[in-house]
């Protein structure tokens, strides 16, 4: 399938987990992107499942200590001064559980779009929004980019005979991933401006025409947010 | 005629009071292929990027002086109204990649001068099939080797028919083979198109033997200009070492110590499956300078990892003794404190005295309290280098230490490295002159895996 339906199917999907009112209807969405996503090669997967199910995860455990909503109160804990009593009910666990999804779903869409899809096509597909799309797209290598990167620097310790050990020995790696990407980000920009990148004049590889699946996803993406405003 | 010029063109990085270039005057004529030489930080990558119009476009900074591109000042036009006349080729073919696949990057620079669109993917498929890279059309980037994807950028210049082709040492990591393809290539395609082509390298002996013309650049002046006929014996009297093999760093030894690291019969294949190591064995003693040469994806790295204990053999055995450490290809990984001591302290412990002892070894003294960032490149790679050295490791493992590194410094780390006589030492290289000049055995990896030792 061409990259630009695929996109709007995927941000109909997205979408429809945002309108969506019931648990169950935003779990089975997340669940069929996991699908999707579980369907990519291991080594390339992995950041994006654990970004998306982590995140979700940590939003799940900590909702409840910082909603206060009534309910059956499962466990209840000290009082923290400006916080109050910190306690756990049936109402913030369910409202944890469908936040979580919400939120795995829609990470888990935006994992599908980078992992699945071409993204030079979308750049080519993209009409007057070309720059904006090449932007995104390229935003998108940033996550696999960071990957390498990290690694490269937990290489170079460990050749020094230094183990990063723990939350904080990774966090130390924060700081120097982030300048080393706006520092291939500026070699990037240069390397694109010595080809031509921004000039008013830029014609475009002619594109393929559309089948009979493309028209489909572009309907079945109108179709997720709908259905998803009136009965999910 | 010239179909590029430089006059009186000065020029300084923003906030730095050092030019980077100073009063050069050049005229580049078509067909004529000029080779640009200098150490590291004399301004050769400036003057290139002068041409192309990213200085001072892209890099601000004072300029002063002109330069010409086909009858437009750059000044007036930035590099995006001069790309197609003139074409770059960078070093790190990485960091100039913008799309995923080989054809639509190739493609890129093609759309973006306005290229009619019906003709763009046949100029792209014979820009490929001129660089003998038609069948990686369909392939991903992320695929590619790296002297795969240095021809897919080569291509994309070519691609463009510059009238003015200029290449920032594209063959920095490449084995001598595939370097050797790549210059005689492209200067085989700039000549018969009547291209200029500016040509900036480290390991100037292939470039010699194929250029026309010479520049040397020393920290920021042109001190020489002159065919290469008489560029070579201007250079064996100012610069012996631009056109010797390594030069004389002292006697090769023949009798060394214990053994500090054993591999036996190692086998590594990564997650792809693809076995880049099979039953190769290797021994290193105290006091010995090992060079491993051997082509691209040959498992160099991989033994060199095997070696030094960062990766694990999933069959045969790797006995060391002792402390090693390695030092990868790559100086940007060594910028994790705020401080240059601090920065090579973190392999002792924090020790900022023996930091201190290490970054003087290696010619940094008084740069301790300067951020790793803020090192120009060659001093970046000598901080790596520090930061390796100052375990005092019984085992140096060093990938690529030569890698964008000019003779000169080539030289002094031979002498560096042959100085100490404590440790074993095994130097993964794809420079010949270095690996002569620096050791006392050299192994070659072949891509059947087998290892020579000589």
């Amino acid at each position: 399938m061409r990259p630009a339906p695929a996109a709007a199917l995927l941000f109909g999907l997205a979408a429809a987990a945002l309108l969506a009112r019931h648990t169950a209807s935003v779990a089975a969405l997340a669940a069929v992107l996991l699908v999707v996503c579980l369907r990519a090669p291991v080594s390339r997967r992995w950041p994006y499942l654990i970004g998306s199910l982590g995140s979700a995860s940590a939003l799940f455990v900590l909702t409840p200590f910082v909603e206060r909503l009534p309910g059956t109160v499962f466990w209840s804990g000290p009082t923290i001064p400006v916080v109050g009593t910190l306690d756990v009910t049936s109402t913030e666990l369910s409202g944890a559980l469908f936040n979580a999804c919400r939120l795995a779903a829609v990470s888990l869409a935006f994992s599908a779009y980078a992992l699945w899809l071409d993204h030079d096509r979308l750049v080519q597909a993209a009409g007057f929004a070309r720059r904006s799309v090449l932007a995104v797209a390229l935003a998108t290598r940033l996550v696999p980019a960071l990957e390498r990167d990290a690694a490269g620097l937990v290489e170079a310790l460990r050749g020094r005979g230094v183990e990063p050990e723990g939350i904080r020995g990774r966090a130390r790696l924060l700081s120097p991933l982030l300048a080393g990407s706006l520092e291939r980000s500026l070699s990037l920009a240069e390397a694109m401006e010595a080809r031509g990148f921004g000039r008013p004049d830029a014609t475009r590889l002619p594109q393929p025409r559309w089948g009979l699946r493309e028209p489909l996803a572009l309907a079945g993406a109108a179709l997720a947010v709908v259905v998803g405003v009136l009965w999910l | 005629m010239a179909l590029a010029r430089a006059e009186s063109l000065s020029f300084a990085y923003p906030g730095s009071t050092v030019p980077a270039l100073r009063d050069v005057s050049v005229g580049l004529t078509p067909g004529e292929v000029t080779l640009v030489l200098g150490c590291s930080g004399s301004g050769k990558s400036t003057l290139l990027r002068a041409f192309a119009g990213l200085v001072p476009h892209f890099h601000g900074g004072r300029f002063s002086g002109r330069v010409e591109l086909a009858g437009l000042d750059t000044r007036r036009h930035g590099p995006a109204q001069l790309a197609g006349t003139v074409a770059t080729l960078f070093q790190d073919p990485e960091d100039q990649v913008v799309f995923t696949r080989v054809l639509n990057e190739v493609a890129f620079g093609l759309e973006n001068v306005g290229t009619p669109p019906q003709e763009i993917e046949a100029r792209a498929l014979a820009a490929l099939a001129s660089v003998g890279a038609e069948h990686l059309s369909g392939r991903l980037v992320a695929e590619l080797s790296g002297g795969e994807l240095q021809r897919v950028c080569l291509a994309a210049t070519l691609a463009l028919e510059p009238r003015l082709l200029l290449l920032d040492e594209p063959t920095s990591q490449l084995d001598p083979e595939g370097a050797k393809a790549l210059l005689e290539l492209a200067l085989r395609l700039a000549r018969e198109r009547g291209t200029a082509v500016l040509l900036s390298e480290q390991r100037p002996a292939l470039p010699l033997e194929l250029c026309d013309r010479v520049l040397l650049l020393d920290d920021g002046r042109l001190t020489f200009d002159g065919p290469v006929g008489r560029a070579r014996a201007w250079l064996e009297e100012h610069h012996p070492l631009f056109v010797s093999a390594g030069g004389d760093v002292g006697v090769h030894l023949h009798h060394f110590g214990e053994v500090t690291s054993r591999l036996d019969g190692v086998s590594y294949a990564y997650e792809d499956h693809l076995l880049v190591l099979d039953d190769a064995s290797l021994e290193l003693r105290r006091g010995e300078i090992v060079a491993l040469v051997g082509p691209n994806g040959s498992g160099k790295t991989t033994l060199a990892k095997l070696a030094a204990g960062l990766l694990e053999p999933q069959s045969g055995r790797v006995d060391r003794r002792g402390r090693a450490t390695y030092l990868s290809q790559d100086p940007g990984r060594y910028v994790l404190r705020e401080r240059a001591d601090e920065e090579v302290s973190v392999g002792v412990h924090g020790d900022l005295a023996a930091a201190s002892r290490a970054l003087a070894a290696v010619g940094l003294a008084g740069h301790e309290a300067r951020h790793p960032r803020d090192l120009s490149s060659g001093e970046r790679e000598r901080l790596a280098l520090a930061a390796v050295l100052a375990p005092e490791p019984d085992l140096l493992v060093l990938d690529e230490p030569t890698r964008g590194v000019d003779p000169e410094r080539k030289h002094e780390l031979a002498a560096l490295l042959r100085a100490n006589r404590r440790r074993a030492t095994l130097v993964v290289t794809h420079d010949e002159a270095f690996a002569r000049a620096v050791a006392d055995r050299i192994v070659s990896l072949a891509l059947d895996r087998e290892l020579v030792h000589a």
